[in-house]
């Protein structure tokens, strides 16, 4: 009971839904899907999937701009059978899809979604952290997760019996293991000059100095490199690179245990681009904002964030508008049953105009709740904290995504790298890169005098 | 022999990053492209919108008519000589006209061993045979509706062809009652 009274209600709220975070990674493969597909389409001058509809009655068919083609391919994957080829491990054959997906609910918990929530709450200061789990040992809890993430492939690889799968297993495990150094190493750098493992401290370093980016812009680049190439995509899916191996560690999957396989590889992309965005790009820091002043001018920012939101919804518009002019006028079969679907859109993203004006317009003349500053901390009430939470976690949203981008972008423009050559430049280049940036940061920080 | 002899990498290029950076820029072009000015994409949505056939694309067949409607084909066979597939098969009877030898009785062209090499409309004296229909599409239950006849090759529409003179002598055509005038005149 002492744990429970220990803290108000509005705390154990907060501290509770900070656990849906964890789900954070789950809704990420919703969007990553749909990007790498139509995204690989844009690049190679391709529409991408977009033929499947669901058929609503009395309107027409919903195509959702292709996004159904993933929901189908999705039931599909649910739907098939399981199957195990004779002579595996049964138990391992099937816990190993397992593994990697699990990871992905833990690997969010140390990822600091918004800045600490600091309000006044029944007469005392409640400082809440951003994290589910606001540990001292954030970054290196991280990286323990994500290589766990190995063992999937790994048992996956032993326990299909077949060449292939082994093979690959044995290259994501020597690939995870490699990266791994040049990940940790080239993060090091940045650690040094915010002095803490604890990713909240790293932010908030960045948000009074400097952004990783700016500081470190080798570390940086390494850091990319090193948490493309430890997902194992390409350029650097070795693992699964199907001239060699058909389709390395999964080759014996399918239906939902590839699925597995799949969701955990993208929500695998979704934590490392959280991270490279906490470490490399000030997190949830706001550009050019500090925190204070957007809690002091609470109402302008949430008006300015409405005004953003309805620009995109306006840019939406904008761009189905062209689209429907030049199907108009085509001679295509299905043009007006399209441009009633594109009607429907329109309706529903002006719609999303007014409410984000009205919304804005609101927050600038009603939502200006009082702060005050207590030892230089400034204290608002509880309507700031949330209000500051949901900018910060819109702009660590927007970071991400695109970091995400970044990984799709890569893996369709450079060529697989041959298995010596990712060995070669692991340990030959990015790791040596890594330490000498290390030496050199350590030696400046040394001279400059920092902690 | 010509040897083409590669020029040795430079130092920029062997470094990699910059050739991927290039890479990156040609994607994130494309992309661009595919994302802000979609409806230039050059893909056709196929069933619903059609490619452009170009008037030398080698369809499927089709037979000329005389003004009086009856096929142009006079059964010598040459096209059936010609067609290294053996897909036309021809069968002559009596023509009723007295100026013409013969006619068709039957004329099948079995469009899943045809090749569409267009030998049997070079091969034609009378002109008869054409590819010009720009139908490309051989859609069909079963074997034997892939067979055209006789019926299949003449039931087409002038209307469909309104640049070319020839086609507008058949019947139904813009030209086929002057066309029939003179058609009689010579028999006498």
């Amino acid at each position: 009971m002492d744990i429970i009274e220990s803290k108000t209600w509005v705390e154990w709220l907060i501290t509770i839904a900070k656990f849906a975070f964890c789900f954070v990674p789950v809704l990420y493969i919703l969007l990553l899907i749909p990007m790498e597909r139509r995204g690989a389409g844009f690049m190679q001058d391709r529409q991408g999937p977009n033929r499947s509809y669901i058929k609503i009655p009395y309107f027409g068919k919903i195509r959702l701009f292709g996004y159904v083609q993933n929901m189908c391919d999705g039931t599909k994957l649910f739907f098939k059978e399981m199957f195990a080829p004779a002579g595996v491990n049964k138990v391992l054959y099937y816990v190993a899809p397992a593994i990697p997906f699990a990871i992905v609910f833990l690997s969010p918990c140390v990822i600091p979604w918004f800045g600490p929530m600091v309000f006044e709450w029944g007469g005392k200061m409640v400082r809440i952290p951003g994290s589910i789990i606001d540990s001292d040992v954030g970054v290196l809890l991280l990286f323990g997760f994500s290589s766990l993430s190995a063992f999937g492939a790994v048992l996956a690889g032993w326990a299909s019996k077949s060449k292939y799968s082994f093979l690959g297993a044995l290259r994501t495990s020597s690939m995870t293991i490699s990266y791994e150094v040049c990940l940790g190493l080239s993060m090091m750098g940045i650690l040094l000059l915010a002095g803490s493992f604890n990713l909240t401290d790293i932010v908030t370093w960045q948000e009074h100095h400097v952004w990783g980016i700016v500081a470190q812009p080798v570390a940086f680049f390494c850091f990319l490199i090193a948490s493309i190439a430890e997902t194992g995509r390409a350029p650097f899916d070795v693992a699964e690179g199907e001239p060699e191996l058909v389709a390395g560690y999964h080759t014996e999957y399918g239906a939902m245990q590839f699925g597995l396989f799949y969701m955990g590889e993208y929500s695998h992309i979704c934590i490392n681009s959280f991270l490279i965005a906490t470490l490399f790009l000030g997190g949830y820091a706001v550009p050019f904002v500090t925190t204070e002043t957007m809690q002091a001018h609470m109402g302008g920012s949430l008006a300015v964030l409405c005004g953003i939101l309805a620009f995109l919804a306006l840019a939406f518009l904008h761009m189905v508008h062209r689209y429907s002019k030049k199907l108009a006028a085509t001679a295509q079969t299905h043009r007006f049953e399209v441009l009633r679907e594109y009607k429907l859109y329109n309706i529903i993203a002006w719609a999303a105009v007014a409410v984000f004006v009205i919304l804005g317009v609101c927050a600038w003349f009603f939502y200006n709740p009082s702060n005050m500053v207590v030892n230089g901390v400034a204290v608002g009430s509880l309507a700031t904290a949330l209000g500051t939470a949901l900018i910060h976690l819109l702009v660590l949203v927007v970071k991400s995504v695109m970091f995400c981008w970044v990984w799709i972008w890569v893996r369709w423009t450079l060529p697989r790298f041959r298995y010596d050559h990712v060995m070669n430049l692991g340990w030959k280049i990015i790791l040596n890169i890594a330490l000498i940036n290390l030496v050199v940061t350590a030696v400046i920080a040394k001279l400059v005098g920092g902690n | 022999m010509r040897v083409i002899r590669q020029k040795p990498m430079t130092l920029g290029e062997r470094l990699y990053i910059f050739e991927a950076l290039r890479g990156l820029w040609t994607t994130l072009k494309h992309a661009a492209r595919g994302l802000f000015r979609y409806e230039t994409l050059p893909t056709i949505s196929y069933p619903e919108g059609k490619p452009e056939v170009r008037n030398t694309y080698r369809a499927k067949h089709r037979l000329m008519l005389r003004p009086d409607g009856t096929p142009r084909c006079v059964a010598c066979g040459m096209c059936a000589a010609a067609c290294p597939a053996h897909c036309i098969f021809i069968e002559a009877t009596a023509s009723d006209d007295p100026r013409i030898e013969k006619r068709v009785m039957r004329f099948d062209i079995d469009h899943l061993t045809c090749v569409f090499c267009g030998l049997c409309v070079e091969a034609c004296p009378v002109d008869a045979l054409r590819m010009d229909t720009k139908e490309m599409v051989f859609e069909h239950r079963n074997r034997d509706d892939f067979v055209a006849h006789l019926y299949d090759l003449t039931n087409w529409d002038p209307k469909d062809y309104p640049d070319d003179e020839q086609s507008q002598v058949a019947p139904g055509g813009t030209k086929n009652a002057e066309a029939l005038r003179v058609w009689g005149m010579e028999v006498k």
